[in-house]
């Protein structure tokens, strides 16, 4: 942590020391002639919990769910500006503070301290602290990017398909209230492009990841997004930190892969621009084909430690309700396996529509599972795992934006007078026998299928921001965001919103678990 | 074959004989107006015109101007003010001039209005039209130097609470057809155009500091039936994302300018009715010093425009579709290039609702020559009492700006 702090100190004295020759400070300091580009911002996000329970309520001494401090800087240096070459060095470094155990007690004491110390701040990984750095080269048609890389490749919102470079850090929010290239955890990587001039502009995409593996970071047990730790233990035992959610990911961080060349993940993608004519109308499509080759960002037990990932579960609940000592977390317990997903993706205008559609679609080859009896009684979340297994999943996203016009509101309030409207459906597809499989959650179904709204308008002149986002699961769970964007003027930024949570069980799914994650945010942050 | 010689030379010498009528440059004045500017120029040259005497040159300057000089307040200014400067007819390129000789004799619009031909003529192609369509297709002929790029410091102001919002952004244009300087004219070769591109922009923002590197692409095409393609790449969110084009009645990132105004009409003119309403003599930027410009915080209206007397000619614009934002638009275009000095635009009360003035100045083009380009403009709202002001930086007119740079790989590339 001192470390990372000495760093920004160090790049920010710099940045002081060559402020003489600033050129720019409206948006982003231009350094060194224009060559070193410097933007950054800072933010604070809080979030106040409306609805916790009293089960949680023991775990707390306030409602605050969030009071993260955040900081970027952006570099963009061009290094290399020839004719036929040039080269762009860039990174992308963060630090974050989340100070609420730090006045919470209770919350303090509910989360491990490994991971509050990881929770709190950039220190999961000890390259945490840098977001991007690559160097990014361009030759004729070839373009290479070397360096640690957030890679986009959904064309749709909200519920990601092909899009599965990089995983996910889910522990402070949930998409949509942060930004996605905050949210994604960057990889070292090599990137290539390749732009042809065969017909529909193809562009050849291709990606080696040498052992790079971060898996997905889910709300940590304790934390205001995760659960509270279970089971339960004595009254006099609350809060204790450690429960099986805290168990598991410990185990799996124990058991996540080594930067080595054999754990390398592959990808390759075509996109292309093509055009065609129907029924009198022009079509535009901006297509990809791809195909994925890494490891799942989950893992699935070792077959010869499953007996002993189940009774460490076993003694570690035991300890938990009974008092008693928390066993000691083995290593090498899980494993992490590879699989393969080919996808598609496609956008175009539609005249008749008067709408953007974009769709996607990915099958999942021999994605890892593990497996469980089918026949127990206890709830599937909780059985014993009795092997692994692979099943194919399909996943599908179809989402249509149409730009709704109202004259009336354009002569008011600064409006745009336009609702940008996105509605989506997003469905999965689990082939094979589900009942034997063992999820925490979703653990019996075989089909997912989701409905998105969202809508945008701007008022004063795009100063203020409205936007709904909401999404409804046929398992009658869901989430809605109502959220209000101040820009006021160059470098103030404010956000309000409200986030709801709801369902009927909250095993159905990760973000139906959250159901009483219900709270009011707040952001403020400066630009530069 | 004697008969067919003799009929082939009568239509070629028939067409030689019409060609020679036409008559380009055309000049703003003819000798005895142009005496008459000198005269009144005399008693302005060089005068700064403000609330106090702006009532002695009310001929000549618009309503709108002329509201925001005498009550500045409307615009967050304590003083609006111009200079007059003299008349000074442009210099036009050779390549615009020549295109003009060369495809205006037979120019004519079929029976959906359309220029027949459009695509493979260049330069204006009715130096003296008759009909609001015909000067409508002169405006839309003039390429501005075929190409450029610019760099755009915009403003966003609202008058009343003094908030400003700056915005920053490289701007590079083509004309992918009727162009009469930059080789190839009069259009990019079919088989490097095989999509038929009529004209297509790539932007990319450098300020505010949220939206840096966020880019735009927008294609317009040849077939006016087709509505623009356009792209943004939003560095926010790291997405390409296509837009709907029914979305250029939408306003440009909370300016007073929706898509369809940008270069006073960017999208095709059969969505519009043209009527010719007579000529006015006023007041506009032409020869712009955009050193000169200033304004105060919170001012949605520049000061310092120096203004010249122009004899325009004047089309009353209705779009087809009866819920369009406007319910009608005049415009005011120059009697030698007919580029578009200013519009108004009316909302679907019948009041006067915006007003979108460009400042030009001829700046260095293809070859050492000069085009005249507009370097800054504002659009306000008087209604909302509201302004966007911006400078354009022209880097280069006129120059091969590579035909790769529009197509949406491009849209990521350099980003971050």
């Amino acid at each position: 942590m001192k470390k990372t702090i000495n760093i920004f100190s160090t790049i920010l004295l710099v940045l002081i020391v060559s402020g003489i020759s600033v050129i720019d400070c409206e948006a982003a300091f231009h350094l060194f002639d224009n060559k070193l580009r410097v933007k950054g911002s800072i933010y604070e996000f809080m979030m106040y919990r409306t609805k916790v329970k009293d089960d949680e309520k023991q775990y707390r001494d306030t409602d605050w769910g969030l009071m993260r401090t955040k900081g970027t800087l952006e570099f963009l240096y061009k290094a290399v500006e020839k004719e036929n070459l040039q080269v762009n060095l860039f990174s992308f470094l963060q630090y974050w503070h989340e100070a609420l155990p730090d006045f919470d007690d209770e919350y303090h004491d509910s989360i491990t301290r490994d991971n509050r110390k990881r929770f709190q701040g950039p220190s999961y990984d000890q390259d945490d602290w840098i977001n991007e750095m690559y160097a990014d080269i361009y030759s004729g048609k070839w373009n290479i990017r070397l360096g640690k890389q957030i890679v986009f490749w959904s064309e749709v919102e909200m519920v990601r398909t092909i899009d599965r470079i990089n995983p996910l850090d889910l522990r402070y929010t949930t998409p949509g209230i942060e930004p996605w290239d905050e949210m994604k955890i960057g990889l070292w990587m090599m990137r290539g492009f390749y732009n042809s001039d065969l017909p529909g502009q193809l562009v050849f995409e291709w990606i080696w990841i040498p052992g790079d593996y971060e898996g997905v970071r889910t709300p940590r047990e304790g934390s205001s997004m995760g659960a509270v730790p279970g089971p339960q233990g004595k009254e006099d035992l609350r809060p204790r930190a450690f429960g099986l959610g805290a168990a598991v990911n410990e185990q799996w961080r124990k058991s996540q892969p080594a930067f080595t060349l054999s754990n390398s993940q592959f990808a390759f993608r075509i996109r292309g621009n093509s055009e065609v004519a129907l029924l009198g109308d022009y079509y535009l499509l901006d297509w990809t084909v791809s195909w994925y080759h890494g490891m799942n960002n989950t893992p699935v037990a070792k077959s010869s430690k499953i007996e002993t990932i189940n009774q460490y579960n076993f003694n570690l609940a035991i300890a938990r309700v009974f008092g008693g000592d928390i066993p000691r977390v083995p290593g090498g317990l899980w494993e992490y396996k590879f699989f393969d997903v080919i996808g598609t993706s496609c956008q175009t205008y539609v005249p008749k529509l008067g709408a953007v559609v974009r769709g996607e679609v990915s099958y999942e080859i021999g994605l890892p599972e593990l497996k469980a009896d089918p026949d127990s009684s206890v709830a599937p979340y909780m059985r014993n795992i009795t092997g692994t297994t692979e099943r194919d999943v399909i996943n599908v996203g179809v989402t249509l934006d149409k730009p709704l016009k109202s004259n009336w509101l354009s002569q008011r309030w600064g409006a745009s007078g336009v609702f940008d409207c996105t509605f989506g459906w997003f469905g999965q597809r689990r082939q094979g026998n589900v009942s034997r499989i063992r999820r925490t959650f979703a653990y019996d179904d075989r089909d997912q299928s989701n409905f998105t709204l969202t809508v945008r308008t701007r008022l004063k002149h795009n100063s203020i921001w409205p936007t709904v986002r909401f999404l409804y699961n046929t398992r009658n769970w869901g989430y809605g965001v109502f959220a209000v964007r101040y820009t006021p003027g160059k470098h103030m930024r404010y956000e309000m919103g409200y986030l709801w949570f709801f369902s009927n069980n909250q095993w159905h799914f990760r973000e139906a678990y959250a159901r009483n994650k219900d709270s009011i945010y707040f952001r403020i942050g400066y630009e530069f | 074959m004697r008969r067919t010689i003799v009929s082939v030379l009568s239509i070629f010498l028939a067409v030689q004989c019409f060609a020679s009528e036409v008559t380009f440059p055309v000049p703003g004045y003819d000798a005895e107006e142009l005496q008459k500017v000198r005269l009144w120029e005399k008693s302005w040259n060089n005068k700064k015109i403000t609330a106090e005497n702006v009532d002695q040159v009310k001929d000549f300057v618009h309503e709108g101007v002329y509201t925001a000089i005498k009550d500045p307040g409307i615009f967050g200014a304590k003083e609006i003010w111009f200079e007059v400067v003299p008349y000074r007819p442009y210099t036009l390129s050779k390549g615009f001039i020549e295109a003009t000789k060369k495809y205006a004799p037979t120019s004519h619009l079929d029976e959906k209005e359309m220029l027949e031909g459009y695509g493979e003529v260049a330069g204006i192609p009715f130096p003296q039209p008759k009909t609001g369509i015909e000067m409508a297709w002169n405006f839309d002929s003039n390429t501005r130097g075929d190409s450029h790029h610019e760099i755009q410091f915009g403003t966003v102001v609202d008058c009343k609470s003094g908030f400003e919002r700056t915005s920053e952004q490289h701007r590079w244009e083509l004309y992918w057809v009727g162009r009469y300087d930059v080789s190839p004219v009069p259009a990019i070769e079919k088989s490097k155009n095989p999509r038929g591109i009529a004209r297509s922009f790539f932007q990319r923002m450098a300020a505010p500091a949220d939206f840096i590197d966020t880019t735009i692409l927008e294609i317009k095409y040849l077939d006016p039936h087709r509505g623009e393609d356009l792209w943004v790449y939003t560095a926010m969110f790291r997405r390409i994302r296509r837009y709907a084009n029914n979305q250029r009645t939408d306003s440009i990132d909370g300016t007073d300018m929706i898509y369809d105004d940008q270069d006073g009409w960017y999208t095709h003119l059969i969505h519009n009715t043209y009527d010719y309403k007579g000529r006015a003599d006023l007041l506009a930027a032409r020869h712009q010093d955009s050193g000169k410009l200033e304004k105060a915080e919170g001012q949605g209206f520049w000061n310092g425009f120096q203004r010249e007397r122009v004899n325009h000619w004047v089309v009353e614009v209705k779009n087809k579709d009866k819920n369009y934002i406007y319910s009608r638009q005049i415009w005011y275009l120059d009697p030698e290039t007919w580029q578009m000095n200013f519009k108004v635009m009316y909302n679907r009360q019948g009041q006067l609702w915006k007003m979108y003035e460009m400042a030009y100045d001829e700046l260095p083009s293809y070859g050492g020559q000069t085009t005249p380009i507009f370097n800054s403009e504002h659009i306000i709202d008087f209604l909302r009492r509201h302004g966007s002001t911006s400078v354009r930086n022209i880097q280069s007119v006129g120059t091969d700006i590579p035909l790769t740079q529009f197509r949406t790989k491009s849209l990521k590339e350099k980003s971050y």
